[in-house]
């Protein structure tokens, strides 16, 4: 078991050293194969520790292994440990096998590119850092992934070191990043404060249960949550990074790392189960912005920024689930996103491939001819998200909603959000299936597709597209209430479940929530391939994103850069420059006076002496 | 002891160094400054005798006859230099030998 | 009888010591003020014998008034008559109040100082030997205790010695002041 955690965790570093280090020595492909490989080891690995953990009796599923104790400061000790136990062997299964397989279908989708080898190395490098975060025994290991695992993003979106636009959106995914951290670090330093460990089981024993610096723990951490998942407020910088390589946005921007904010909660629940208020702000912020992000996706007009508007929104729904208590559900909804949303990015990479980077909607219109397999994937992808039976998507969404109606008044209204956004969700996700890949193909489409050896693209990309178009299809499955509950049964010690559907109304919720989704998806339909209604006007507010790039230009750009500005006309200049241009002036001006006293004067020089002797007898008699 | 007692050898010499350090600083002639300076060495020398006898110990005396040996050294160079610029026919006026300065 | 005498003598000499060094700072001729200032090194030797400083008083008119004045006549002699118009003016007017200034205040702060603080130990001389101050003595002395003093003032006189020879020597050679440029001097003539 030991053994097992430490390659999971290891071996994607050691690929991050050997390409690092054999540079220009080792070919591309030796690079994306190594990277590849390593991937699929450390899957192995979790694989190994899932089995190891399935023989043991489900209360005694909790192993740490210590390496050493990397942090010493007085009463306090951090070991470097990492925790096998249900929720992180889950976590790390969905991190290394979808990641193995999006690096698979990368030395497809990257293959010819600039400093290939650079792109693998990032790529180990953030699976690495992503097991770290979820192996982590203690909160300050996971911190430590955290802030890595934001790096490689910064490192990956900025892959493409010559465009302006995706240097400036890897500092914007940065720098809010950076300010979740710092919240984070606050929430931290008040758990150390009370509790003086960061060990999960006894931070979660000693943390305390209520009043100011209760709710003050899970503020922070809920801020880390919301900057890492792109949730409102700190949403802006998702949509921009999509500037980075289409596989990169699979699996960081869908599938792993935003999906870290929702793994913080769920793993600290007993910390913002003593702050209601926090958990309620959770949950309220995660259906505004699944609100307003299935609002926004309806007027993209480029084919990632839509799929990047619906992962926030589905975060949204992620977040609602573990702020009202419903752990399992949450983490369902988790892994059925990271199939169907790596689907869809991937497919919409292997049109993007074949069409010469094109990645507007209306220029790839019909694209769905030429590209059959793509389309049919696609299709899969878009049933999956939207939540149609009987694929992933239904079962996952649903027990979120069913939660919500069991969670009082305040739930009802969480209900009646994600009803609305179901519906958003089969309006906009159909809206870009229907544009894109039905119709005639449009002149440009035409012009620039050329086909990659008689089929859609490199064998490496499609055979990961039919995985996980297989896997969108039939991991929904595995958790169907009424016959068997794998998921939350597995994570029950770990991460409880709030509801599970069984009752009359809950199916009555699922058939109300199937009716939207398909209903939005009707619309779309109507407007976009049948053309039996109008499309209408799109709206300037939603055109702009509601304006929030706008407001934090005003609130926090334009405004510290006026800061800055006055102090360094008021402070910096006269009171800074001015006081060493003054002690300069000083200096030389002390200096020419006292040179004065060089007068060359014999007599001058002898009445000094006689001065200062007559001083001097008053000195010395004065002393004695 | 007959005679004054060591206050008036005291105040004499006080008069005396007094004397030749006015001397040095209000003369312009480096010769006249020169006169001075051994008026002021010979103001030292008699208070130096004049302990001596108070304390009975013939150091002070020893410490004259010293300071005149070193007295003498000073005027040799002194001389020597006052002899090498009377040579370059340069006016010897304090005032105007000015150039070692900072 | 014999304390009023030494008085006189003293009175007598002091006096004497003080007029000539008067004199000797306020002369424009320097030819009179070294011969003033051999005066005062007479009337010193007579206050160093009534100190019993019986060698000092001699090697005072000796070396001092014997060899340093006459080597001091010797140079204003060579030099020529270099009287000056106005002996006491010239420089800084900040410079002759200065000097009467810390002149004024040495010669209080001495005669005060030394007085308040010395006051009682000033006032009993001790008794000495017959050969106080001898030659004998005072060569003993310096050949026993202060043998290193004596060693060090003879390098010092040779020091001295050598520095005269050098700047006497040095005015033979080019002399920039007065041929400022003896090559061109040649070409032109």
């Amino acid at each position: 078991m030991t053994a097992a955690t430490w390659t999971c965790l290891l071996l994607p570093l050691a690929s991050v050293i050997v390409i690092t280090i054999g540079g220009t020595h080792i070919s591309r492909r030796a690079a994306g194969v190594i990277s590849t490989v390593t991937t699929f080891g450390s899957f192995a690995a979790a694989c190994v520790c899932l089995g190891i953990l399935l023989s043991e009796p489900s209360y005694d599923r909790a192993h740490t292994t210590t390496s050493w104790t990397w942090l010493s400061a007085g009463q306090y000790h951090f070991g470097l440990s990492l925790l096998t136990d249900q929720l992180s062997v889950m976590m790390m299964l969905i991190v290394s096998g979808v990641g193995g397989l999006i690096v698979l279908y990368s030395l497809g989708y990257m293959h010819g590119e600039n400093e290939e080898r650079r792109y693998f190395a990032y790529m180990s490098l953030f699976v690495f850092s992503m097991l770290l975060l979820v192996q982590g025994a203690n909160l300050l290991l996971l911190l430590a992934g955290w802030g890595m695992v934001g790096l490689s993003s910064y490192l990956l979106i900025g892959f493409y070191q010559e465009r302006p636009s995706a240097i400036a959106a890897a500092k914007k995914a940065f720098v809010m990043n950076a300010i979740g951290d710092a919240t984070f670090a606050l929430a931290l330093f008040l758990l150390v404060q009370q509790t003086g460990t960061l060990n999960y089981s006894t931070v979660f024993a000693l943390a305390p249960h209520h009043g100011a610096a209760a709710n003050l723990i899970a503020l922070g951490l809920l801020g880390g949550a919301v900057a890492k998942s792109a949730q409102i407020p700190l949403h802006t910088w998702l949509p921009d990074a999509m500037e980075g390589p289409t596989p990169v946005s699979a699996l960081i921007h869908a599938a792993t790392m935003v999906t870290a904010g929702v793994y913080l909660i769920v793993r600290c629940f007993p910390l913002f189960e003593h702050a209601y208020f926090v958990q309620d702000l959770a949950a309220g912020l995660g259906a505004a912005t699944l609100l307003m992000a299935g609002l926004i996706a309806l007027v993209q007009v480029d084919i990632k920024r839509v799929i990047a508007y619906s992962t926030m929104s589905q975060i949204g729904y992620m977040f609602v689930a573990a702020g009202l208590g419903a752990y399992a559900n949450a983490m369902f909804h988790l892994m059925t996103h990271a199939f169907f949303k790596a689907l869809l990015f991937l497919a919409a990479g292997l049109v993007i491939h074949a069409v010469a980077g094109e990645q507007d909607i209306h220029k790839l219109r019909g694209v769905g001819k030429l590209m059959p397999r793509t389309r049919a994937a696609f299709l899969i992808g878009s049933l999956a998200l939207v939540g149609i039976f009987p694929f992933a998507g239904f079962f996952s969404k649903d027990e979120i909603l069913a939660s919500a109606l069991a969670s009082g008044w305040y739930g009802h209204i969480l209900y009646v959000v994600g009803m609305i956004g179901a519906f958003l969700t089969g309006l906009y996700t159909f809206r870009l299936f229907f544009i894109v890949f039905t119709g005639e193909p449009s002149a440009f489409a035409r012009e620039h597709y050329h086909a990659h050896r008689g089929q859609e693209g490199p064998f490496s990309m499609l055979i990961v597209v039919f995985v996980l178009a297989v896997l969108s299809t039939i991991s929904g499955w595995i958790q169907w209430e009424p016959m068997w509950g794998l998921v939350s049964k597995w994570l029950d010690p770990v991460a409880p479940p709030l509801v599970v559907p069984t009752s009359r109304d809950d199916w009555l919720s699922s058939a109300v929530a199937l009716v939207m989704a398909i209903s939005g998806a009707a619309v779309a339909w109507a407007i976009y391939s049948a053309k039996r209604l109008e499309a209408p006007k799109p709206w300037a507010v939603l055109e702009h994103k509601f304006y929030w790039d706008e407001i934090y230009d005003v609130v926090f750009y334009r405004s510290s850069d006026l800061l800055a500005r006055s102090l360094g006309a008021l402070v910096e200049r006269p009171l800074i420059n001015g006081s060493l241009a003054a002690l300069g002036v000083g200096v030389s001006t002390g200096a020419r006076e006292l040179g004065r006293a060089q007068t060359g004067l014999v007599r001058s020089y002898a009445l000094a002496l006689a001065g200062g002797l007559a001083v001097l007898l008053v000195v010395f008699v004065a002393v004695k | 002891m007959h005679g004054p007692e060591i206050q008036w050898y005291v105040a004499l010499a006080a008069l005396l160094f007094t004397v030749g350090a006015l001397g040095v600083m209000l003369r312009r002639s480096p010769l006249i400054i020169l006169l001075s300076v051994e008026i002021m060495l010979n103001s030292a020398n008699l208070l130096l005798i004049a302990f001596s006898r108070l304390h009975a110990r013939e150091d002070g005396q020893i410490f004259a006859i010293s300071v005149m040996a070193v007295a003498a050294a000073e005027v040799v160079v002194g001389l020597g230099m006052i002899v090498a610029l009377g040579r370059r026919n340069v006016e010897l006026d304090v005032d105007k030998l000015r150039t070692l300065r900072g | 009888m014999a304390n009023f005498l030494v008085w006189v003598v003293w009175v007598l000499a002091a006096f004497a010591c003080l007029a000539s060094a008067l004199a000797v700072v306020s002369f424009r001729n320097p030819f009179y003020s070294a011969l003033s200032l051999i005066a005062n090194l007479g009337s010193l030797a007579v206050l160093f014998l009534l100190l019993s400083g019986e060698f000092v008083a001699a090697g005072q008119v000796l070396v001092y008034g014997g060899a340093v004045m006459v080597m001091f006549l010797f140079v204003i002699a060579y030099l020529g008559d270099r009287s000056e118009e106005s002996p006491w003016s010239g420089g800084p007017s900040w410079l002759a109040v200065g000097a009467v200034l810390a002149g004024g205040a040495i010669l209080a702060e001495v005669i005060v100082v030394v007085g308040l603080s010395t006051g009682n130990l000033l006032s009993k001389p001790q008794h000495i030997e017959r050969s106080f101050g001898s030659p004998a003595s005072i060569g003993t002395l310096f050949l026993t205790d202060h043998l290193l003093a004596f060693e060090v003032t003879s390098i010092v006189l040779l020091v001295a010695a050598v520095g005269g020879v050098v700047l006497g020597a040095h005015a033979r050679r080019i002399d920039p002041l007065e041929h400022p440029h003896p090559e061109r001097a040649d070409a032109r003539a």
